[in-house]
């Protein structure tokens, strides 16, 4: 697991609150409320995007279009030269004594060179960035946080006021209110 | 939904402001004056009457078809001899009669009308796809559209206009835009000099009854549908909110155009572009038209939103679905490019002669037009619109939107002129004059329909979900 940062995993943080929700709209008031009064989030669950909140906990913006970018250069380079390479350098072929230099048969492989890398560069990176390696243990902070129920979660600092946190939660009816500290969970 | 903040959703009604329909007859005036001053140059250039041209003309073609048919040398011995090797390869068989066909004197008429059907056929097929686009909506069951769709139901009623334009043009000067109506117009016998047994064969389709048929009678089914939805959505305005019957008999019509154009509309563009090159076939023709012109809808539709936003209108269009229409606009310039090179790939892989010549004569002849068609339809659009923030600015969306737009118009001039005159057009003001002439009779008749009802449907069902559509951060 040398690839992942320790640092984010929950275990390794400081206490963090936990507010379970199973209402979308009470979870989004609860959030707006909390990023109103100047909380900051460490993140929220949620078993299906719910809309707005990325803009509320003030997400920014994925930067797999950019790796994106960069795989499909790659992709590009690699086939570009591969082609070169076999095709006019080392063994070149009369067929249908057609060109063998830049001709528009080096389009499709060339296109799907690019598209091949770019979507298994893609799909790696992201496995990579939300830690979805073989072997991960799991983290859920509650089982039902990838099925019916959505979780917000705030990291306690020595500026932190736990008290005025949890009485914003409890204003919008939370299912449940946790502590986890060092991978123990505690109900309030 | 509808959390975190709440929009309002109020009818709007647009009025055909002062300025903007002084543009579009500007646009109008111009391009009457640009195109005057086209046919005037050509009158000046031709020195005899059109009537003598086109005896001399049929009384040519005659001629060379008897010729071709028995000493084809006569076109060795015209074409160049220093380069014996080519003669295996150049369909003489093939070309021989087209050439022919193309060196005729064509009246000077000729080259208004071609425009007129490249105009015409343009704007019809943009308001075609701005219709199947609108019935696609109702299909996907999609929500995030509901906002705009006053747009295409604003855009799908130009379709009766260009429609009577290309029938004028085929009434008048058929002869002299496809060769295979020209040929039909010999009536040959197989034992006759100058007989095709290609044209004569495609005869079964090609044939002057179908070219009036099919465009007429698909046309009409199609826009009869359009008036059809057009109606089910002003009716759902009036209806009381909540009452979801219009919006299932809307995706019943949609559903239905959109299976009768999908097998229907190749027939549209094998008769009116495809047949210009008459010996020529390519089955991939169908959908690289559709494409061009899905995407110039999707475009002039973006445009026209833009503009209007600009004017005060669509309060409740955002940047959000403006992404979704620059998307739209992307994947398609993609897609066209992918269609446009599965077509030439294979023609050129292949070097079948009676394929071959399509894009001989275009690149050979028109080398200009064939790089610049592929630049302004793919290179520029495709950088231009491929960041997101891009996509997100009005000013980047309508700039790249305009130059889509032209890229395709003389994409649709680049496969009927080369066909029509052979080698030696070039775009002048005659063409610049038509397109802009019909670009403000297009814009006077949208502007005109988007003041007919409100801007916003208040009753269409996923409204609320359009108005609250996000793509994300």
């Amino acid at each position: 697991m040398g690839i992942l940062d320790k640092n984010l995993s929950l275990r390794n943080r400081n206490k963090m609150l936990v507010g379970v929700w199973e209402d979308e709209d009470s979870l989004v008031a609860a959030t707006s409320e909390l990023v109103h009064n100047g909380v900051k989030i460490h993140d929220v669950y949620t078993p299906y995007p719910v809309h707005g909140l990325d803009r509320i906990i003030g997400v920014r913006r994925s930067k797999l279009a950019r790796v994106a970018f960069f795989c499909a250069m790659t992709g590009f380079t690699l086939v570009t030269t591969m082609i070169w390479y076999m095709y006019v350098h080392d063994w070149p072929m009369n067929i249908g004594n057609k060109p063998v230099r830049f001709t528009p048969s080096w389009a499709p492989v060339m296109f799907e060179g690019t598209v091949l890398c770019t979507a298994f560069g893609m799909a790696f990176f992201f496995f990579w960035r939300n830690r979805l390696v073989h072997g991960i243990k799991n983290e859920l902070l509650d089982d039902r946080q990838t099925d019916d129920r959505s979780i917000i979660t705030v990291e306690l600092t020595d500026n932190t006021d736990q008290n005025s946190i949890l009485e914003t939660m409890k204003k919008h009816n939370p299912v449940e209110l946790r502590e986890f500290h060092n991978g123990v969970q505690t109900t309030i | 939904m509808g959390h975190g903040h709440h929009i309002e959703i109020k009818q709007e009604q647009y009025t055909f402001s002062p300025k903007t329909k002084r543009f579009t007859i500007i646009l109008m005036v111009l391009g009457l004056v640009l195109a005057g001053i086209g046919i005037a140059n050509l009158n000046n250039d031709s020195h005899s009457t059109a009537t003598e041209h086109k005896t001399e003309a049929n009384a040519n073609v005659h001629d060379s078809h008897g010729k071709d048919a028995s000493a084809h040398g006569d076109h060795a011995a015209a074409a160049s001899h220093d380069e014996p090797a080519e003669h295996g390869n150049v369909p003489n068989e093939q070309f021989g009669p087209r050439a022919e066909y193309h060196s005729l004197n064509k009246p000077a008429t000729t080259r208004i009308f071609a425009n007129l059907l490249v105009a015409g056929y343009f704007f019809l097929m943009i308001s075609l796809a701005a219709l199947f686009w609108y019935a696609i909506q109702y299909v996907a069951n999609a929500g995030w559209s509901a906002a705009i769709k006053r747009v295409p139901e604003a855009v799908m009623t130009f379709i009766p206009v260009p429609l009577i334009v290309i029938l004028v043009v085929l009434f008048l000067d058929k002869n002299n835009i496809y060769h295979w109506a020209h040929y039909e117009h010999l009536h040959l016998k197989p034992e006759d000099a100058g007989y095709d047994k290609i044209l004569d064969g495609k005869s079964g389709f090609l044939n002057s009854t179908l070219l009036f048929a099919f465009p007429a009678i698909l046309v009409t089914i199609w826009y009869l549908l359009s008036r059809k939805l057009r109606s089910l959505s002003i009716q759902e305005d009036s209806a009381s909110k909540g009452d979801v019957s219009f919006f299932k008999k809307s995706i019943r019509y949609s559903a239905t155009f959109a299976v009768i154009f999908g097998f229907t509309i190749s027939i549209i563009v094998w008769l009116l572009i495809m047949s210009v090159d008459s010996h020529w076939y390519s089955t991939i023709f169908g959908i690289y038209n559709f494409i061009t012109h899905w995407v110039s809808a999707i475009t002039i539709m973006a445009i026209i939103i833009l503009y209007l936003k600009k004017e005060g209108y669509f309060g409740i269009v955002t940047a959000e679905h403006m992404h979704d229409l620059g998307k739209f606009m992307f994947a398609f310039t993609v897609f066209w490019a992918y269609v446009w090179l599965s077509q030439y790939l294979l023609i050129w892989y292949a070097q079948i002669p009676e394929e071959m010549y399509y894009y001989q004569i275009r690149w050979e002849e028109y080398h200009y037009n064939f790089i610049i068609n592929f630049a302004l339809c793919f290179c520029v659009p495709f950088l231009g619109l491929l960041m997101r923030s891009a996509k997100r600015n009005p000013v980047v969306m309508t700039v790249i939107g305009i130059i889509l737009i032209l890229g395709h118009y003389h994409d649709v001039w680049f496969m009927v002129f080369p066909g029509v005159f052979g080698p030696g057009m070039q775009i002048g003001l005659l063409e610049i004059g038509t397109f802009l002439f019909f670009s403000g009779v297009f814009l006077f008749w949208v502007f005109t329909a988007l003041t007919k009802r409100g801007l916003i449907a208040v009753n269409h069902p996923y409204l609320e979900e359009s108005v609250y559509h996000d793509t994300g951060v």
